[in-house]
């Protein structure tokens, strides 16, 4: 390799023609050969020899915590699909890069892992954010690309046939069971009025707009809208304007630390709305001691894709192996990883093949029993279920909709005052 | 007409938080032209160690922070002695380097003892506000900004009244006079690398109260630092407590009044406009003309 080696500065001129022409040629022949070479390349692959399955994840950077399960996830699965005589008679074998939580990186790492690598398959990667880039790349080259994050519903009206989402819902219908329960309640027990926060998130923001229609819908009259930077880390001044308006009701489309931060704000204050909805920062297992303790978590709701309480097939099994390979319970990443797993699975086994077309079909016309339950999508790869509806409860993350997944009959109505820690 | 009183108290008081985080970085900054790119991890570790007091002895943050005083003090030294002053005696310029290095073993030390996950304090005053007619005073945030006060006052009671102090401010407004009457810059550099990391137990208890904190919480923290010091003026610590009130009121009336949006690009502009217009910083005549009183 002479990537360091500088031309003479004579030759610069000729030598940059040459190396242009070059990169353009190799270029025009590699596109042309292009459509549809990754999959007939994965696909018809040697059929002796590991079945190669590439992912890229944010293994550093700011999300890294959160990867680490979520990779154990696909661990998991893989050893156990090994251990059970692999994918068509091969061992499974994981391809992992790690792209830094860069959507850039995100998308050479899968170009890499089609182009060089010679992947047979891929999985997604995590957040809209990477999955979005990630999953262009993989329907560029013909690739089946299941996802276990990425629920933006942005990512879902590009025109691919070839993205799964193994999530059972995605932001457009995270709203529908919390939704339900609200509107099942007496008018009088109904909260009238509410204030919406949300990080400018392509899963969170989304999600909250959904929520903020569907609320006023039902007769919520909307007394604060706030959207806010990924950075911020100081939420005094939307708590201080929302204790201002006084809502009996507060929405916040919180993606990570951010949902605990805004509760402090609030706790500053000592303001105690009656009813509580973050999405994804309740599911955190740290979030009851970041705001306090479980007694000032008592009675938050979020949504979840998934509990390990459910009652689905193979999810007790899931929770079980899962605490056995790494010594702590699995996380809702955990969970996603394995599922998306799952799902590549049940379509190679159903097709008996590597087609990349029949996998994606076979998908569409099936559905495929998970650890986070029955799992269909339409024609955008957009699953047509709806995520769970969960409460902190005395310590507990307890799952309270739909009544098929639910864990408990209790549901708190109105979130008690926060107390010290 | 609530709403302005409402961001003028909290513009207030995050800014006094923001001065107290900021004080020991004006003292290395100003004095000895250090840019301790480490205080932001001892403001992290501070926190950490006030956390570790209260969850395990039950003691008080604001107490704490007495405590963890003297251990940072002896870090403070030890970081100077054996690191920052062997590296300033052959390029003054790496100490900004060494620092940077110095933050991040601390960060990673930090996430070795303690974990990544985000965590806090929760005194009994941490989710409780006074009232005063419509504008409501979060307790937490007024004793934080009270803590500030004091610290501040302390600190220049010090500078103006001891022999330590008139030696740091002769060693910041002329070194080789300050050294040809028997101020010794080394010794000198060791109190105030003491005094400043002492400091940072202080804003390090108000953070552990006020704000979730992680390992790499620092990172936030020390851009936040650097722009009171700038904004304020080297060196001067009163000036350092005007310029964090004054960077809390644009945030929150940007935050009330335009969009919170914004509000995370103040500082940022600030500093623009005020090395623009007045390099120096905002306040550094005024405390230089205190200091020859």
């Amino acid at each position: 390799m002479n990537r360091q080696r500088r031309p003479r500065p004579l030759r610069l001129p000729v030598l940059a023609a040459s190396a242009a022409l070059a990169v353009i040629t190799v270029a025009a022949c590699s596109s042309a050969a292009s459509s549809g070479s990754a999959a007939g390349s994965a696909a018809g692959s040697a059929s002796s020899g590991p079945i190669t399955i590439g992912m890229s994840l944010p293994m550093t950077g700011p999300v890294a915590d959160v990867s680490k399960s979520g990779y154990q996830g696909y661990e998991l699965w893989a050893s156990q699909v090994n251990a059970a005589g692999g994918l068509l008679g091969r061992k499974v074998k994981l391809d992992m890069l790690d792209d830094g939580f860069d959507p850039n990186q995100a998308a050479a790492d899968y170009t890499r892992l089609i182009s060089q690598d010679h992947v047979n398959l891929l999985l997604g990667t995590f957040s809209s954010l990477l999955n979005a880039p990630a999953s262009a790349v993989a329907a560029r080259q013909g690739m089946l690309y299941v996802e276990p994050s990425g629920g933006a519903a942005t990512l879902f009206t590009r025109g691919f046939t070839d993205l799964f989402f193994a999530q059972p819902g995605t932001t457009t219908s995270l709203p529908d069971q919390f939704v339900s329960w609200l509107a099942s309640l007496p008018a009088s027990q109904r909260p009238a009025t509410a204030a919406y926060v949300t990080q400018d998130d392509p899963s969170a923001s989304p999600a909250v707009a959904v929520f903020k229609t569907r609320l006023q819908a039902l007769g919520v009259k909307t007394v604060y809208y706030q959207v806010y930077d990924p950075s911020t880390t100081n939420f005094d001044s939307i708590a201080a304007a929302i204790a201002h308006d006084q809502p009996q009701m507060i929405i916040q489309g919180a993606v990570a630390d951010d949902g605990a931060q805004f509760v402090r704000s609030l706790q500053k204050l000592n303001y105690n709305p009656k009813v509580l909805f973050q999405t994804n920062a309740p599911t955190d297992e740290a979030y009851p001691s970041a705001i306090g303790g479980a007694a000032n978590a008592n009675g938050v709701f979020t949504a979840q894709s998934w509990s390990a309480t459910a009652y689905y097939p193979g999810n007790q099994g899931f929770v079980q192996a899962y605490t056995k390979m790494f010594g702590a319970p699995p996380t809702e990443d955990a969970a996603n990883s394995y599922t998306a797993g799952q799902v590549l699975q049940a379509a190679v086994r159903a097709v008996g093949s590597l087609d990349q077309s029949a996998l994606a079909k076979w998908l569409h016309d099936n559905t495929v029993s998970t650890i986070v339950g029955p799992l269909k999508w339409d024609k955008a790869g957009d699953p047509e279920g709806s995520l769970l509806l969960s409460q902190w409860q005395h310590g507990t993350l307890q799952v309270v909709a739909p009544a098929s997944a639910a864990t408990t009959k209790t549901v708190l109505v109105a979130k008690p005052a926060w107390e010290n820690g | 007409m609530t709403g302005l009183l409402q961001a003028l108290v909290f513009g207030v008081l995050t800014g006094g938080v923001y001065a107290l985080m900021a004080t020991g970085l004006t003292l290395t900054f100003g004095v000895m032209k250090i840019v301790n790119l480490a205080q932001g991890a001892f403001l992290i570790l501070s926190a950490y160690l006030c956390w570790t007091l209260w969850t395990r002895l039950g003691i008080d943050p604001l107490l704490g922070s007495l405590i963890v005083t003297v251990p940072l003090a002896a870090l403070g030294i030890v970081v100077y002695r054996f690191i920052v002053e062997r590296v300033q005696r052959h390029d003054h310029g790496l100490t900004i380097v060494v620092t940077f290095a110095v933050a991040l073993v601390a960060e990673a030390v930090i996430a070795l003892i303690w974990g990544p996950n985000p965590t806090a304090t929760t005194p009994a005053y941490f989710n409780q506000a006074f009232t005063l007619g419509s504008v409501t005073v979060p307790r937490a945030q007024l004793y934080a900004c009270l803590l500030a006060v004091a610290v501040t006052a302390l600190l220049q009671l010090c500078l103006k009244r001891t022999w330590l102090g008139h030696a740091i401010t002769a060693a910041a407004e002329n070194p080789e006079g300050a050294r040809l009457v028997g101020v010794e810059p080394k010794k000198i550099g060791t109190w105030i690398f003491a005094i400043a990391t002492a400091t940072t137990a202080f804003g390090g208890a108000a953070l552990s109260f006020l704000y979730q904190f992680t390992p790499d919480s620092q990172d936030t923290w020390i851009g936040l630092t650097l722009s009171v010091v700038i904004l304020g003026g080297l060196g001067s610590v009163i000036g350092a407590f005007a310029a964090g009130v004054l960077l809390g009121l644009a945030e929150s009336i940007t935050s009330t009044y335009i969009s919170v949006r914004w509000a995370e690009a103040v500082p940022t502009i600030l500093i623009l406009l005020v090395l623009l217009i007045r390099p120096q910083g905002l306040f550094t005549l005024a405390a230089r003309q205190d200091a020859a009183v």
